[in-house]
């Protein structure tokens, strides 16, 4: 993990650059002015408490979201030029799971993106899907009816989804909500994977006290930009107390 | 059956199969009532396009009326995005004002125009096959019967060309946006072309069946299929189907073509939702019960496997202190003998080497909470279902 580290502050290239980005909605704004920059191969949490405006900030770097002030861009250019580097795991509640589909028909959506409009994916692209569904333990249900699936197995579909996507950037969006404790192992292993692979990937995250463990790289939000920068020198009572508005004690063993 | 007869059937059946398309997607996107609000609003339109180019049947006069559902979505989606009313209230407001207005049109001017409120409520399918379409002194069929069947050909093009689009925006909108296909371009594209449609099949049918033309059948595909295509292949049949058997109920009746295809969907809806084999009533009813009996049955398994002494594995002592009645622990007693899960020696029950397995299992799946598992693992041991 050191040397990942090393790599990734010595390194001048910056995955994502966030500049004064101010997200509003009905003129109430929901995050203020960030300045975020995230280097390339780190393992990132987004934390804070609920309505900090985390998936928000996810949200308006995708381009799902329009704010009203900033830029945000991808490896140096803008998000719309660079579509294909990026996957997003949303959250799980956002869809609806009675939809009449099948999981390896989910699975198939994230190879849409390279595919463009109206052409239709084919046999390289179910290639494609069948091994992301290996990939995370779910190739047994490939045929399987999406509301028929756990909680867990839905969330891996997902991730299965975004793998499909081969990219440089992964956005989730609290991936372990909700999920049992073996299929959170199995997620994190592969966020782990990713980046040994040289990927970033950024992760909405809720439970504080796995950031030591599964991140290296963390970011406080709460409307404003807390703290950002490696867990092992960021993560601390100081920025959590700050984060939170209440004096927070997860401190972090070596 | 005279030609008459058989282009009215045509026509309504091709109104059904262009009304399910749109349909299917805009139940999956829990959007009916919008089809509601879209099949009234056009009124203003039409009226208005009417004035312009007298014909009912005139693309202009589609174009007008399609514009003013669009309209109608825009005005909806603007009232809602104040956060001040939900978006039945948002619906509610526009499409009565959108409509009184067409209504106030035809009165002032009834004697210049020739549609009337019944008509437009009902339309006027036997009367279809009189306005006729000729080109170069030659009859080519009846105008509705190629303005629809036209409409029909542009939907299947646009299904087709965008299914996958339709598809993963309906599904999820924020990947849809992320990967670059606007959910806002297709939303109104699919809006597009349900106003385009409401109007055309408006003159045949009437704005009320426009609207049970495009949700009931794609509500009854539903219910009866977990495959996108096959949903969408569903719709289409059973809008046909209740198009030409509504045709011979009014035939028979001497009623109006329009209420009673209306009638027959609501019928066809009805015994489908009754019986649907996953999701229908009964199927659903069956399944609980199912469940109950299966769940008293590892309750009694565990029982057992945590008791070793005589008193707590008599058969009295399930009615005395499990306080089951007498048919239910009977009906446990038998589903767990006839899957050999328990054996009864002097009314005495003792698990059986496979019932003990069975329970040492779904412990496991409880403690580890994967409770979905037991399902899974239910079709390993049972002989008998409960």
């Amino acid at each position: 993990m050191d040397d990942n580290m090393k790599e990734s502050n010595a390194s001048t290239a910056f995955a994502v650059k966030v500049d004064d980005l101010t997200v509003a909605y009905n003129y109430k704004p929901v995050l203020w002015d960030i300045d975020l920059e995230i280097p390339e191969g780190v393992l990132m949490a987004i934390v804070g408490p609920n309505g900090a405006g985390k998936s928000t900030l996810i949200k308006a770097i995708l381009g799902i979201l329009k704010p009203i002030a900033g830029s945000v861009s991808i490896y140096g250019k803008p998000y719309k030029k660079q579509r294909s580097l990026v996957a997003y795991v949303p959250q799980k509640g956002s869809v609806d799971w009675d939809f009449p589909t099948i999981a390896l028909d989910v699975v198939m959506m994230g190879t849409y993106g390279s595919l463009g409009w109206i052409k239709r994916p084919g046999a390289k692209e179910k290639k494609a899907a069948l091994e992301a569904l290996e990939k995370v333990g779910m190739l047994p249900f490939k045929n399987r009816q999406i509301s028929q699936l756990s909680g867990g197995q839905q969330q891996r579909i997902f991730l299965a989804r975004a793998l499909v996507q081969d990219a440089s950037i992964y956005f989730m969006d609290e991936p372990f909500q909700g999920v049992d404790a073996t299929t959170e192992i199995a997620i994190i292993n592969i966020l782990k994977e990713l980046r040994k692979e040289g990927k970033t990937v950024v992760v909405v995250h809720h439970d504080l006290q796995t950031v030591p463990e599964y991140f290296d790289w963390v970011t406080f939000l709460n409307v404003k930009k807390i703290a950002t920068g490696p867990v092992k020198d960021i993560f601390n009572d100081d920025n959590l107390t700050k984060t939170y508005g209440i004096n927070y004690k997860v401190s972090v063993q070596k | 059956m005279s030609s008459a007869q058989l282009e009215i059937q045509l026509i309504a059946s091709i109104v059904a199969v262009a009304c399910a398309i749109p349909g299917t997607f805009l139940v999956l996107r829990k959007m009916a009532m919008i089809s509601d609000a879209i099949s009234h609003s056009i009124l203003p339109g039409i009226v208005v396009g009417f004035f312009i180019t007298q014909d009912l049947n005139s693309p202009l006069l589609i174009l007008l009326a399609a514009l003013t559902g669009v309209i109608t979505v825009a005005l909806v989606e603007r009232i809602q995005k104040t956060g001040l009313v939900k978006e039945d209230t948002a619906i509610g407001l526009v499409f009565p004002v959108l409509f009184s207005i067409g209504v106030i049109m035809i009165a002032k001017n009834a004697n210049d125009v020739h549609l009337d409120i019944d008509a437009v409520l009902l339309g006027e399918l036997a009367f279809a096959p009189f306005d006729r379409l000729t080109v170069g002194g030659t009859d080519i069929g009846p105008k509705s019967l190629w303005v629809i069947g036209t409409i029909l050909l542009i939907t299947i093009a646009l299904l087709i060309a965008f299914f996958k689009e339709l598809k993963v925006s309906t599904f999820d909108a924020g990947l849809s946006a992320s990967l670059g296909f606007s959910p806002i371009i297709i939303h109104y594209g699919l809006m597009t072309v349900a106003s385009v449609t409401t109007v055309g099949a408006f003159d045949a049918v009437g704005a009320i069946l426009v609207v049970a033309l495009m949700i009931a059948p794609a509500a009854c595909a539903y219910l009866l299929t977990t495959d996108l295509k096959k949903m969408l292949g569903l719709a289409i049949f059973f809008g046909v189907f209740s198009a030409i058997a509504g045709y011979w109920v009014a035939h028979w009746l001497d009623a109006s073509i329009a209420g009673s295809i209306t009638t027959t969907l609501g019928v066809v809806f009805f015994i489908i939702y009754l019986f649907a084999p996953s999701k229908g009533l009964i199927a659903v009813t069956y399944r609980e019960k199912q469940q109950r009996i299966e769940v008293s049955l590892l309750t009694f398994l565990l029982h057992l496997k945590n008791h070793s002494e005589e008193r707590e594995r008599h058969v009295n002592h399930l009615n005395e202190h499990i306080n089951w009645q007498k048919v239910r622990s009977k009906t446990v007693l038998d589903l767990a003998l006839k899957n050999n899960m328990i054996l009864i020696n002097n009314s005495i029950v003792s698990l059986t080497e496979k019932g003990d397995a069975f329970t040492s299992q779904a412990i496991n799946y409880i403690v580890t909470n994967e409770d979905a598992q037991i399902e899974d693992m239910k079709e390993d041991f049972f002989l008998f279902r409960g």
